[in-house]
């Protein structure tokens, strides 16, 4: 609602203004001393609310407009992710807007790169010109060898899905960085796109694995609304125990903090299934119905399987039925599976898929565990207990009118996904929740919002490997599940034929949308050599990346939040809405937004009209109803197109229900039949049996091994998760620490570009050990030289930093800051430090299962 | 008349510093200049180590130090309770400075710079301001809101005294993301801030000074001797 003061006063608190005037134009404070109507009438402002446009969860913002500035924001209370508050990115991006160091118009480079460009300002027909026309002939050639990539994503339907259409551009993820080994171990497990959170408003006991809870926003959040979520949940008395090298990260909030070696999580997780399994909690009518852990494995490692029904069918999988002591079809009427024993079909041993599992954590005690992950065994033993004592098998609890599952131990686990045997772990993390039933009951472990089950339950089952794959690797025989990590496509482009990339498939042209591959993935030399390749690179962004200034041929300045874009998710694990980007101002400078530079693009490629056109593929995209449909033959504005949009969702008024509203359609709580998969009819969105036991993975292992991919490639392709030692760990014994990275708030987002937050801390520093510190000589602040060494290929990478002394960090470890460094050519970005991701590396040794990428590496530490 | 104070709960803080970009803005204050600021500690050694937080505004006392060593009148105690300041009757003395065990008056040694909120070059960013920083409030209709304003004079946290005469809270309990900072009426038992008090263990900082400060903390410790500070502001 755009609401002036004057309006208010004409108005009373109770109407007209409504709820927004109330809170914030005269809310909040409960007694009100004096307000001088004569000042209040005499500030001519405007309140417009609009959406956040730094982080990933799009937070509700007012922005207070004064003579058509903006002046400040405050968190718009309507949103259900911020719920009238903001974080200190969200405050500072002031400074964003107004920002002298912004790309000022278009840029077209005027010297060589791979050095600090040198550029002209040219007008934008002058820049769409030449990229369009360059686009066109690169489409014309094979759209495949157009790339184009995208930092966090906004408004997915007009980028990533009709621009990458129209266009046939090969698309990349934005990073697969932060936690996609957890995404892709959850699609396979359960068949959820998302990684792992606890039901924070109904758990007693939360295991906080990681350091996203309170630090780094975490599971489908950027930051805010998990640590609103566990304060809250705190104050009802739960406790919390957090794993994790780094006291910094939850420490605050937990009640126990178990500092873990990095890297080790998988030992851990079995672990705490033997003390689970030990003790006998166990879950039997969710593992028997709901998971394929009563499916009988051959001796081969394959389920026993009843007949083929016709040339498609494989056989359904069997399991031992107790009741007629015969091997029966998993789903036949009315049959008792056994979880354990061994029995005898046709002459073969067969053992249910639990049995397996149960004999092969029988080793992986509290005491193995102990010395794999540096904890005390009695630690690791009393949070198995803990978990068993809060299980609460059996239980129930009604909620929205149905009676479920009540097993009130959650799971928090995002970016730790991202370590060498993050799929695995991660698998590992699962079985701990499925064998007490927690997985989508309430008070448990839940993944996505709502149980909505993703293309890759299927998909990542059925993987037709091939021996010649695309430029990301996609179900090659080195990484059959993939996620798509642009790093490993920057050593695929150095040396395609090393994993059999045919040349054609080799990029031409590179379209950057707000991403900077050189300053925020890790591996930048991997990345520099790639970019030294590229023929032709454009840049969409506000600022000149240090991508953009080494590499791009062509800047197009877009503007920050002064644009239309939407729509976006609003929602939470426990409410629904939608949201959209409402320009509190008119774009500065020669900016534009982004939806409007992609119409102008398409138009200049000649893309925008006609069918399979832009607009035809906006059309189905947004799944606009026939009568508002945009014609194929005008360009519309980006507001036309969000009015039609909001149209055909029935809104009120189009794109006045945002502008006039509060920038956000709020649909109200999140119903229990959506939340929780025992709640969803069929239960757990009808994918299931869950993957206990990952046959599959065994399957891709054997056709790995035969299309002849080293062992490194296919060891970790095995139906439970097995422990090993971490490649790294064969790096020379002087390189004694583990170095990892975190999200730390003031620098989360290099969108952030803000010297009111780089005021806060100016410079990069790692955290060490003060123990360690001392013994090598460091005093606190001191500047140190940091080497890493690749366990493989023997390559050494350094930085130097300061050291920050610590207590509360594992004295084998040391940590720095990500995403933060000199990522860009700005005056507040440089002289900063550098960037931890100089240091990881990508590919072998470093990442196995899902090619993502791992943020460890071993490293040694000197006084510089 | 209600007497404003606020009330802090350590056990909802995430150490995050929303507060302080959210003072900044608002304020307008220059570089290093951080009139609420967010400690950070490291408690204990390792493992059994924790870490905490303690945001620090002005106190607003009530028998504030700084008031009765100003030598010019010029910070003074509004009727509401906020301890304000007359940027135009300050001389820079820097008593008040001196008197405060918060350490929370600074002092403008040159031209006020660095206010990176609204000092841009306005030859390349069209001029902006926020207007409610530059009229007169209260009884006394003094400039007593935002900072930034002149060389050679004292600065401090306002309780935001420009938002609060509009009912608005001030912006670091606005901003604060956990909903850790409560502002309100301490005199009537029926605020929040007062419910908050009478349910709940409290501390103030120094009381012993006798300052009586109106800025209490809830549901944690106030730091002690031992304590580490880490991820100090401005770094290394």
């Amino acid at each position: 609602m755009v609401v002036t003061r004057r309006d208010f006063l004409k108005s009373s608190i109770t109407v007209g203004g409504g709820a927004l005037a109330n809170s914030f134009l005269f809310g909040g404070l409960e007694t009100l001393v004096k307000a001088d109507p004569l000042r209040l009438a005499a500030i001519d402002e405007k309140w417009i609310p609009t959406t956040c446009w730094i982080g990933k969860q799009d937070c509700g913002m007012l922005a207070r407009v004064i003579d058509g500035r903006v002046i400040g924001y405050e968190g718009n209370p309507a949103h259900p992710r911020n719920r009238g508050t903001l974080c200190p990115k969200g405050v500072a991006q002031i400074t964003s807007l107004y920002d002298p160091n912004r790309v000022h118009g278009p840029l077209v480079r005027t010297n060589e790169k791979g050095v600090s460009g040198t550029w002209r300002q040219i007008s934008w027909d002058e820049a769409l010109e030449l990229v369009g026309s360059r686009m066109a002939e690169v489409i014309a050639k094979d759209p495949g060898r157009l790339i184009w990539q995208k930092g966090r994503s906004k408004a997915k339907s007009f980028y990533d899905k009709a621009f990458v259409k129209t266009a046939g551009a090969t698309k990349l993820h934005h990073g697969a960085f932060c936690s996609d080994a957890g995404y892709r171990a959850l699609e396979y497990t359960v068949g959820m796109h998302a990684v792992l959170s606890p039901d924070f408003r109904y758990t007693d006991r939360i295991i906080s694995w990681g350091w996203n809870v309170t630090s780094g926003g975490g599971n489908k959040m950027c930051w805010l609304t998990w640590p609103q979520e566990l304060v809250d949940a705190k104050e009802r008395g739960v406790q919390m125990v957090s794993i994790d090298p780094r006291q910094r990260s939850a420490a605050h909030f937990a009640d126990e903090w178990m500092p873990i070696r990095p890297g080790t999580d998988l030992a851990l997780a079995l672990a705490l299934c033997n003390v689970l399994i030990d003790s006998d909690t166990i879950d039997r009518e969710y593992l028997s119905k709901y998971t394929n852990s009563p499916f009988l494995v051959q001796g081969n490692g394959f389920f026993l399987r009843a007949e083929p029904d016709g040339d498609d069918d494989e056989g359904k999988p069997l399991v031992w039925d107790q009741a007629s002591n015969s091997a029966q079809p998993w789903d036949a009427d009315g049959v008792e599976s056994a979880l354990e024993g061994e029995f005898t079909v046709d002459g073969a041993a067969v053992k249910p898929s639990f049995q397996l599992f149960k004999e092969h954590v029988a080793d992986k005690t509290p005491a193995w565990a102990a010395e794999i992950t540096g904890l005390p065994a009695s630690q690791i033993a009393q949070l198995g207990q803990m978990i068993s004592d809060h299980a609460n098998i059996g239980g129930t609890i009604e909620i929205d009118g149905m009676t479920l599952p009540y097993r009130p131990v959650g799971i928090m686990a995002y970016h730790m996904a991202q370590q060498e045997l993050g799929f695995q772990a991660l698998r590992g993390m699962l079985m701990v929740a499925m064998l007490i039933g927690s997985m989508g009951a309430v008070g448990g472990t839940l993944s996505d919002f709502t149980w909505k089950v993703h293309k890759n339950w299927k998909g990542l089952d059925n993987i037709s490997i091939t021996d010649s794959p695309n430029l990301y690797l996609n179900k090659s025989a080195f990484w059959p599940i993939n996620s798509n990590n642009s790093s490993l496509v920057a050593k695929v482009v150095v040396d395609p034929e090393k994993y059999g990339v045919a040349p054609k498939e080799l990029p031409e042209m590179v379209l950057l949308h707000h991403v900077n591959p050189l300053g925020s993935f890790p591996d930048r030399d991997a990345n520099v050599k790639a970019y030294e390749t590229f023929n032709f690179v454009v840049a969409i962004d506000p600022w000149l990346s240090l991508t953009a200034d080494l590499y791009a041929d062509v800047v197009l300045p877009a503007a920050t939040i002064e644009k239309y874009e939407g729509p976006m998710s609003a929602g939470t694990m426990y409410e629904d809405a939608k949201a959209m980007r409402v320009p509190p101002m008119k774009p500065m400078f020669d900016s534009r937004g982004d939806i409007d530079i992609y119409l102008d693009l398409t138009e200049a490629a000649g893309l925008l009209y006609d069918e399979g056109g832009y607009l035809d593929r906006l059309n189905s995209e947004l799944k606009l109803k026939d009568t508002f449909a945009l014609p194929l033959d005008v360009k519309p504005t980006a507001r036309e197109i969000l009015d039609r949009w909001s149209l055909s969702q029935d809104l009120d008024g189009g794109i006045e229900f945002f502008e006039q509203g509060e920038a956000i359609q709020y649909k109200g709580e999140l119903s229990a039949a959506k939340r929780y998969g025992y709640a969803t009819d069929p239960p757990f969105g009808g994918a299931y049996p869950h993957r206990f036991y990952g046959e599959s993975l065994l399957g891709y292992q054997l056709e790995m091994k035969d299309l002849g991919v080293d062992k490194i490639y296919w060891q970790d392709y095995t139906p439970f998760p097995i422990w090993r030692d971490l490649t790294l760990e064969s790096s020379p014994s002087e390189f004694d620490l583990y170095m990892t990275s975190y999200h730390m708030i003031e620098f989360k987002q290099s969108r952030t570009l803000s010297p009111l937050v780089r005021e806060l801390s100016p410079t990069m520093f790692m955290e060490i050990n003060t123990d360690t510190a001392q013994a090598l000589g460091i005093a606190d602040g001191d500047e140190v030289k940091v080497e890493s060494q690749n366990a493989l290929t023997g390559e050494t990478r350094s930085i130097t930093t300061r050291a920050s002394l610590r207590q509360g960090i594992r004295p084998d470890t040391v940590a720095m800051p990500h995403h933060y460094g000199d990522f860009t050519v700005h005056p507040w970005v440089t002289g900063r430090g550098p960037t931890p991701n100089s240091l990881f590396f990508t590919g072998e040794g470093y990442v196995t299962n899902t090619a993502d990428q791992t943020y460890l590496v071993k490293v040694r530490v000197e006084k510089a | 008349m209600p007497k404003y104070g606020m009330v802090i709960d350590l056990s909802r803080c995430t150490g995050c510093r929303a507060c302080m970009v959210a003072c900044k803005v608002e304020n307008n204050t220059p570089q290093e200049n951080f009139w609420m600021h967010v400690f950070r500690f490291e408690d204990g050694t390792y493992p059994d180590t924790r870490v905490r937080f303690m945001p620090r505004p002005c106190m607003h006392c009530e028998n504030p130090p700084c008031v009765d060593a100003c030598p010019t009148g010029a910070r003074f105690t509004r009727e509401d309770g906020l301890v304000a300041t007359d940027f135009e009757t300050c001389i820079g003395s820097r008593y008040c400075q001196a008197a405060c065990p918060y350490g929370v008056n600074y002092f403008n040694f040159d031209e006020p710079s660095g206010r990176y909120y609204l000092d841009w070059d306005n030859t390349v960013v069209p001029p902006y301001a926020n207007p409610s920083l530059d009229v007169p409030y209260g009884e006394e209709q003094l400039k007593v809101a935002g900072g930034g304003k002149a060389r050679g004079v004292i600065e401090k946290c306002t309780f935001c005294v420009h938002r609060v005469e509009d009912g608005r809270l001030p912006a670091c309990a606005a901003v604060c993301p956990t909903n850790a900072i409560h502002f309100g009426d301490l005199d009537d038992p029926n605020s929040e801030v007062s419910k908050l008090l009478a349910e709940s263990e409290s501390f103030r900082l120094m009381h012993r000074f006798g300052t009586k400060p109106k800025v209490h903390y809830i549901n944690g410790k106030a730091p002690r001797t031992g304590m580490v500070e880490i991820e100090q502001v401005g770094g290394y």
